[in-house]
């Protein structure tokens, strides 16, 4: 270098180094002005959160990143968008000019993402908002997911908050779940039970409707069915609507619709119900009309219907080889089969229950948990015949008349494991029977209550089972 | 069926069961009970039942110096262990 042109280069340097110097201040300054407003917000305008659930992972970021992603409704000017988010003290970060009415908006209050998100739904401008979600390819990274349904606060299996005498966190991670998939249309669970009430606003978008490319039901001695959603056994036809509301019940746990602004959220908000009846309205049936509706699953899964799982939240001590059989050819098929352990109190190692003690490979049996990780006091429990435990007590389903209610038993907590078969079906389509079994029975979060009792020692967990 | 019909039918099969008079068979006490399934504890052979816990009333009548239990809900009505045996009313 020149010793002449040395001079202005070491000036033009510090120039550069006092700009730089500024800006970063300028940044700083911006930063500690935000901060004073998230210590000292306006009092009319401060956010209480909404619920206890922990917020998303976006509370660790940067401050200044957005935390929501609103979309307006069509006609919404620039000016009123920044007219409500001011109102609302907050900012908008960024408009997403590919989408009209897209803004992503930063929260100048301590509220989590959640509860901003969800002010912004209660507007009659906003089309939708969402919290942002951190993604990450390479790592498991979780966040959580809550559906907007309005009565997903009392799902305590999906989420427990630790509310009516419960234990934060003794549920089956759903919210952490949801995060990787919130469940598939292409994913067929059949509910074999007293029917499903297919008209139930929570469940009607999720029922299997048998696609054209598939024949209807034949059967040599019964004849063509034509079944447009399920089977009804007692009857032989293709209407299995419940006049009991236990099968309803069961299929809200696997899949009422979730984030529908209806109801409750299923542990798939997206699957398809295949209906089947082979119970009555007093929620009993025969073993030859249960062979009878395993016996037309096994034919729509021939026939091409995608069925991974049969729910089976009934039982009786009493041992039926065709029972038996037939559920073995359901596993020849390719079916899971989930049953309930039976509400004896008693231990199936010395007094099975069927068909959930049959030693077929593709039975998991499942004991019931209250909100508190205990075993049920009805559960019936066997450390060599009892496989899984789920939350089985205060479930809140769907019922008959488009109602909900609270109801208790191994039946409850046999749906919540076949809705996390589903689940991992949908995130991978192409596991074996087998290989879903074993990652249903590896994915529990293990339990005291249940050492020596059970075979897995756990509670599902929906997040690690889909990892 | 209510409590009360319940009750009066389970009367009546009690009686033709083991051929007396209605009026010889007595009702000892009529609870409400939690049944574990939905067959309420007393499957017949042959008879599958939804595992849900099933509110229902537990009817305990007298004949003879014996007691006999029925239980019922308002779907069914149940013979409990009459001679060993469950049965369907």
């Amino acid at each position: 270098m020149n010793r002449n042109n040395f001079l202005p280069h070491i000036a033009l340097a510090l120039v550069l180094i006092l700009v730089a110097a500024f800006a970063g201040q300028l940044r700083r300054w911006q930063i500690q002005m935000k901060n004073r407003a998230r210590i000292f917000p306006t009092a009319d305008k401060r956010r209480e959160p909404i619920n206890n659930i922990e917020s998303a992972p976006y509370d660790s970021r940067d401050s200044s990143a957005p935390e929501v992603l609103v979309k307006f409704k069509p006609g919404i000017t620039e000016d009123a968008i920044e007219k409500i988010t001011l109102g609302l003290h907050d900012r908008v970060e960024d408009e997403i000019e590919s989408v009209p009415g897209l803004a992503a908006i930063d929260d100048l209050d301590d509220a989590s993402a959640e509860s901003v998100a969800a002010q912004y739904r209660a507007l009659p401008d906003v089309e939708y908002a969402e919290p942002v979600f951190e993604i990450s390819a390479d790592d498991f990274s979780p966040s959580l997911v809550t559906p907007r349904d309005p009565r997903f606060s009392e799902q305590w299996a999906l989420a427990n908050d630790g509310s009516r005498g419960g234990t934060k966190g003794a549920d089956i991670s759903a919210t952490t779940a949801w995060s990787v998939t919130t469940g598939s249309d292409k994913v067929v669970v059949a509910v074999l039970d007293s029917g499903v009430d297919y008209t139930h606003s929570d469940l009607a978008s999720n029922i299997w409707v048998r696609p054209n490319s598939v024949k209807p039901y034949e059967d040599k001695e019964l004849g063509t069915i034509q079944d447009l959603h399920g089977y009804n056994a007692i009857e032989n036809s293709a209407d299995p609507m419940d006049d009991n509301g236990h099968g309803t019940h069961c299929a809200g746990i696997i899949g009422a619709e979730g984030g529908n602004d209806i109801g409750i959220a299923g542990v798939n908000w997206k699957v398809q119900i295949m209906p089947l009846k082979f119970m009555n309205a007093g929620g009993y049936g025969t073993t030859k009309d249960a062979v009878e509706a395993i016996n037309y699953v096994i034919d729509r899964k021939k026939a091409g219907v995608n069925v991974r799982v049969i729910s089976a939240s009934w039982g009786s001590t009493q041992k039926s080889r065709a029972l038996e059989d037939v559920i073995r050819k359901a596993y020849e098929t390719g079916i899971l089969f989930v049953a309930a352990s039976g509400n004896a109190s008693t231990n199936n190692d010395r007094n099975p229950h069927y068909p959930s003690s049959y030693n077929v490979p593709n039975v998991i049996s499942v004991a019931a948990l209250d909100r508190n990780d205990q075993l049920a006091s009805f559960s019936n429990y066997g450390v060599k015949s009892v496989a899984i435990a789920a939350p089985g007590v205060d479930i809140l389903s769907t019922w008959l008349g488009d109602e909900y209610e609270e109801k208790s038993g191994t039946s409850m907590a046999t749906p919540v494991v076949a809705g996390v078969a589903a689940l991992v079906a949908a995130h991978d389509p192409k596991i074996t029977v087998d290989e879903l079994r074993t990652r249903l029975l590896a994915s529990v979060d293990p339990l005291n209550s249940l050492k020596g009792k059970i075979a897995s020692g756990g509670r599902i967990n929906a997040a690690k089972a889909l990892q | 069926m209510t409590k009360e019909e319940a009750a009066e039918k389970a009367r009546k099969d009690l009686a033709k069961r083991l051929g007396i008079n209605e009026s010889q068979v007595s009702e000892r006490s009529v609870a409400d009970t939690d049944f574990p399934d939905m067959a309420l504890g007393a499957g017949a052979a042959d008879e599958m039942s939804g595992q849900m816990i099933t509110r229902g009333w537990k009817i305990q009548l007298e004949a003879s110096g014996k007691t006999y239990e029925y239980r019922a809900d308002k779907n069914q009505l149940r013979a409990y262990k009459f001679n060993g045996k469950n049965y369907k009313i």
